[in-house]
């Protein structure tokens, strides 16, 4: 027994045997309560992380409504379009992956990592869009190096499209990623980062009908994201359908109009039964396609820094003087206030002196009547109208067609006029008013100032005896279940005219067309048109010498309003031409439209305009390709 | 040295607990190699059967030769693994940057599984040699020199943490062999020393980053303490009773590598819950105590430190990969012997376990 134990020796190993058995309990139980803490104290919480782990929510876009002229003619869409996007969870040396991305797609690699960099904090999980609305090609070179990019995915995404461009671009507004300032909103439930909402126009004033519900897929995936399983789908629902106001034929007829005469400007066109938005356009326009995707830097630069300013719907935002247009409010209150009746006659020599101030006509007209004095615009006669009336009254009637209030219409931001009065020169220079800046108001200068659309509003009050219609653009919803007509939006106000005014201003306004007026060029054989003119100053006579030489456009601008047939008024308007320095040259946008109107309402073939001389460059400012 | 009569000393009790650790290892092989997506289980599975059915062979051949034949013999083993070692550095099969197996053809030998039993049985049979119970410096240090050699070739794969196994066996035996935990204490000091040093110089990036990243897993999370943090969501997830068989997400969906393999235990606390760590542990302690009661009662001291060496690698493999399976050590490349998966591994286990039934079976043979 070589190896056999010695008796101490055995006593000895059977001490360090016991230890050792005793140690190893010990770490068993130290083991067993750590397993306990993690499994059963912690469980909840590793159970969520677990969850979190393999369970993902993607969002699946929702198509935004489509859009219909009156006529049912789709006017806003969506198409689809391929994003490259990169799922950063995939990825495992994210800066090799941007290099070569940016490398493969030929677009600029800081570009891309800039992006990265603003989604750092959004879940790992979640695709950033790199390149919005990807070539074919793009996707073909991507697609062929997989294995060297995981996690880049090409997504397919529903996209706004506008097939007509830049037509009618203010009214359909734009959309874009919802901003920080519009989360912060209350009204902005259920809306988080990244959501496509209307930045503008309908897109924006009706926003929640077209916007829909984005839908959700909840999948299983691995560890390395791929989706094992979809284990719930809500699908998304597309926003509901809108029938707009707007006639196709008739916006593309002003646009085309204007592109012709080679102005800048604005035109809305009512009917002045119901105040249905016909028309309305505001030039130079922008591509509203060029948001769908997110705009790029330089677009946006060049149409905020665009000195024609494309971006600014003049047709509600833009505040100019009324000039001669105003002169027909100033026949309606002098008629319904009873300090003239339609054969008050005023000798006109040229002007007149009023208050100690001579006041200039434009020439010398005689004797005229109110008709006469509408037809021709004879300052000297509504010179004398402003004597005889205060400038509340004024005011009143001023109001009561439109004028210095906002029209109501439904779109965004629309900006008021100013029509004075005692009470606000009173608050807002500390000053009484003094009868003399009456006489300015009286032929539309002064402080009085109106965007087109509420002189649009004017003209349709006038046509239709003096309700003074609300404009709208929506006209019926379809949310799936079938078309919903929108009632009318009520009138602001009903001026209950004595028909004797009506009548004297509707003469007055035919006889400015059809006579020896200023609104000849509005003249379409049959159709009685009426209409006035205006030119809106720029800057008076004695600003223009202070400025001396300048480089800006202190041409004045045209004005014509219009409404026809006479008898029974069914389109009612304004044009603005900018710097046109005459109201008459407005005049020929506003036919067009009429005889494009009258055409299609007879089943005609609509009037076709010559191919305009030059390149109409102000009617698009950010002209993108349409895809 | 085959005596019929010896059969009713087997320790049918610790063969009983060490067969059902191996089968809750197949059980747990075939639900982290499972694919929900194919419905396929993983080649691992039938593999590790084989293994199993070829070391429960290889448990009763260790059984049946008297260990003291074995141990006359330590010396060619130990010249036999150490030629095996240097055959797998110079013409091993290289996996992901090392190389730790020799081909045969189907099937692969991972040497250095082998090297803890020979270990066991080389310094069992050396430090049972001296008569007297008294020790010269020069005992231990040509003990450490037997370590050292097989340490350094397995080291070199490089498999630091297989060749760290070793240790332990080799400092228990030597504490049953008279060195003094005195003496062990300084060696503690020194290495607590040295340690900036091995950290400059002896380790592999590889290596620095585990150990950096247990220090703070969250601070690269897709990173090396990644597995750490997926470890503990894993264990945690699992609950009181467990997910249920395959029915785990974060092994069925691949959140843990190498699940089959170093995780394994953390597959079983997810699907199986704490009763089945509970169950399991409860094994485990059961197969270590036991076999150190054979230690207890060998007939000779060659027995008690063969037992003391092979039980000493196992009790600290076991406690090293269950503490690493929650996230709670530096991940390292240590299987979790016989329920992990590893043909070589699992046989050297089963072969281990044949020793000890031998030391107890012919506890009252001469």
């Amino acid at each position: 027994m070589q190896n056999g134990f010695p008796s101490v020796d055995h006593r000895k190993t059977r001490r360090l045997l016991a230890l050792f058995q005793v140690v190893i309990a010990l770490v068993f139980a130290v083991l067993l309560v750590t397993f306990w803490n993690f499994q059963v104290g912690q469980h909840t919480r590793f159970l969520e992380m677990a969850e979190n782990n393999h369970q993902r929510t993607l969002a699946l876009r929702a198509p935004r409504g489509v859009v219909f002229d009156r006529a049912g003619r789709v006017l806003v869409e969506n198409r689809y379009s391929l994003n490259i996007s990169l799922v950063r969870e995939q990825v495992e040396d994210l800066d090799r992956s941007i290099r070569l991305l940016a490398l493969v797609t030929g677009i600029d690699e800081q570009a891309v990592r800039d992006v990265v960099d603003r989604h750092r904090t959004a879940p790992a999980y979640r695709p950033i869009v790199i390149i919005r609305d990807v070539s074919l090609a793009q996707v073909a070179s991507v697609t062929a190096r997989k294995l060297e990019l995981p996690g880049v995915v090409v997504e397919q995404i529903p996209t706004r499209y506008y097939p007509t461009g830049t037509l009618a671009a203010h009214s359909f507004g734009y959309v874009g990623e919802i901003t920080d300032t519009q989360l912060a909103e209350t009204n902005s439930e259920g809306l988080r980062t990244g959501t496509i909402v209307g930045q503008s126009g309908v897109e924006q004033s009706y926003n929640n009908l077209l916007m829909g519900a984005d839908g959700t897929r909840h999948v299983v995936v691995n560890s390395v994201g791929r989706e094992i399983e979809t284990i719930g789908e809500a699908v998304p629902v597309e926003g509901q359908q809108i029938q707009l106001t707007l006639d196709y034929d008739l916006q593309k007829a002003t646009e085309d109009a204007f592109a012709l005469a080679g102005y800048a400007g604005a035109a809305v066109v009512l009917d002045p039964k119901s105040g249905d938005v016909l028309s309305l356009v505001s030039l130079p326009a922008y591509n509203p396609n060029a948001f769908a995707l997110g705009i790029d830097h330089n677009t946006w630069n060049n149409l905020n820094t665009n000195k024609l300013n494309p971006l600014q719907n003049r047709a509600l935002q833009g505040r100019y003087s009324p000039g001669s247009t105003f002169k027909l409010v100033m026949a309606v209150a002098a008629l319904e206030e009873g300090v003239a009746d339609p054969d008050f006659k005023v000798n006109c020599r040229g002007g007149g002196s009023f208050y100690g101030r001579f006041f200039r006509c434009h020439t010398t007209h005689g004797i005229v009547a109110m008709d006469e004095a509408i037809e021709k615009s004879c300052n000297t006669y509504f010179y004398t109208l402003g004597s005889l009336l205060d400038i509340d009254q004024i005011n009143k009637w001023a109001t009561a067609f439109g004028l210095g209030e906002l029209s109501g219409i439904d779109l965004p931001h629309e900006v008021q006029g100013l029509m004075p009065s005692t009470a606000w020169k009173q608050e807002r220079h500390g000053e009484r008013w003094y009868p003399g800046e009456t006489i300015s108001v009286s032929i539309g200068q002064g402080q009085v100032s109106v965007t087109p659309i509420s002189l649009a509003v004017m003209m349709a009050t006038a046509a239709n005896g003096g309700t003074r219609v609300t404009p709208r653009l929506l006209k019926a919803v379809n949310d799936g279940s079938g078309w919903i007509p929108v009632p009318v939006t009520p009138p602001r106000s009903v001026a209950g005219l004595q028909p004797e005014t009506v009548d004297t201003l509707h003469r007055g306004l035919w006889m400015v067309v059809n006579r020896e007026g200023t609104g000849r060029r509005g003249r379409i054989l049959g159709r009685d048109v009426m209409g006035k003119t205006g030119t809106a100053q720029v800057i008076s006579l004695r600003g223009r010498e202070a400025v001396g030489e300048t480089d800006l456009d202190l041409r004045d601008h045209g004005w014509f309003v219009f409404a026809a047939p006479k008898d029974d008024p069914q389109i009612a308007g304004v044009v603005f031409a900018e710097h046109a320095e005459h109201g008459y040259l407005a005049a020929p946008v506003a036919r067009h439209v009429m005889e494009t109107y009258f055409a299609k309402q007879e089943g005609r073939l609509l009037p076709t305009l010559p191919l305009p001389s030059r390149p109409p460059e102000i009617v698009s400012v950010a002209e993108v390709d349409n895809p | 040295m085959f005596e019929r009569r010896l059969y009713i000393y087997i320790d049918w009790a610790l063969l009983a607990a060490i067969v059902l650790l191996s089968v809750i290892g197949l059980v747990m092989i075939f639900s982290a190699t499972y694919d929900p997506t194919t419905d396929q289980v993983g080649t691992q599975f039938s593999r590790q059967l084989w293994a199993l059915a070829i070391g429960l062979v290889a448990l009763a051949v260790c059984l049946t030769i008297d260990y003291r034949v074995l141990a006359d013999n330590s010396l060619l083993f130990y010249g036999i693994l150490i030629a095996l070692l240097t055959y797998t550095l110079v013409f091993g099969e290289e996996v992901g940057g090392a190389k730790r197996w020799i081909g045969l053809g189907p099937v692969n030998l991972q040497p250095s599984e082998f090297a803890r039993i020979v270990m066991a049985l080389v310094l069992a049979t050396f430090y049972a040699q001296s008569q007297s119970g008294l020790r010269t410096v020069s005992d231990w240090v040509l003990g450490g020199v037997f370590v050292v050699l097989p340490f350094v070739l397995i080291a070199r794969e490089p498999d630091l943490g297989t060749a760290v196994t070793l240790l332990p066996a080799c400092l228990a035996i030597m504490v049953f062999a008279g060195l003094r935990l005195r003496f062990l204490a300084a060696i503690a000091v020194a290495a607590v020393l040295i340690a900036p040093v091995v950290w400059a110089y002896g380790l592999e990036d590889y290596q620095r980053t585990r150990i950096a990243s247990f220090v703070e897993p969250e601070q690269d999370p897709r990173g090396a303490g990644y597995q750490q943090i997926q470890a503990r969501i894993t264990v945690g997830s699992g609950g009181l009773t467990g997910r249920g068989f395959l029915q785990g997400t974060q092994s069925q969906y691949n959140f843990l590598p190498v699940a089959h393999n170093d995780f394994i235990f953390s597959v079983l606390a997810e699907e199986q819950g704490f009763l089945g760590v509970l169950f399991t542990l409860g094994l485990y302690l059961f197969v270590i105590l036991r076999s150190l009661d054979a230690a207890r009662v060998a007939k000779d001291r060659t027995g008690t430190y063969l037992v003391v060496g092979i039980m000493a690698g196992f009790a600290f493999q076991a406690i090293y990969n269950v503490t690493m399976s929650a996230g709670l050590v530096p991940v390292k490349g240590l299987t979790l012997p016989l329920i992990s998966y590893g043909g070589s591994s699992i046989i050297a286990t089963l072969m281990g376990f044949g020793l000890i039934l031998n030391v107890r079976m012919r506890r009252f043979t001469n």
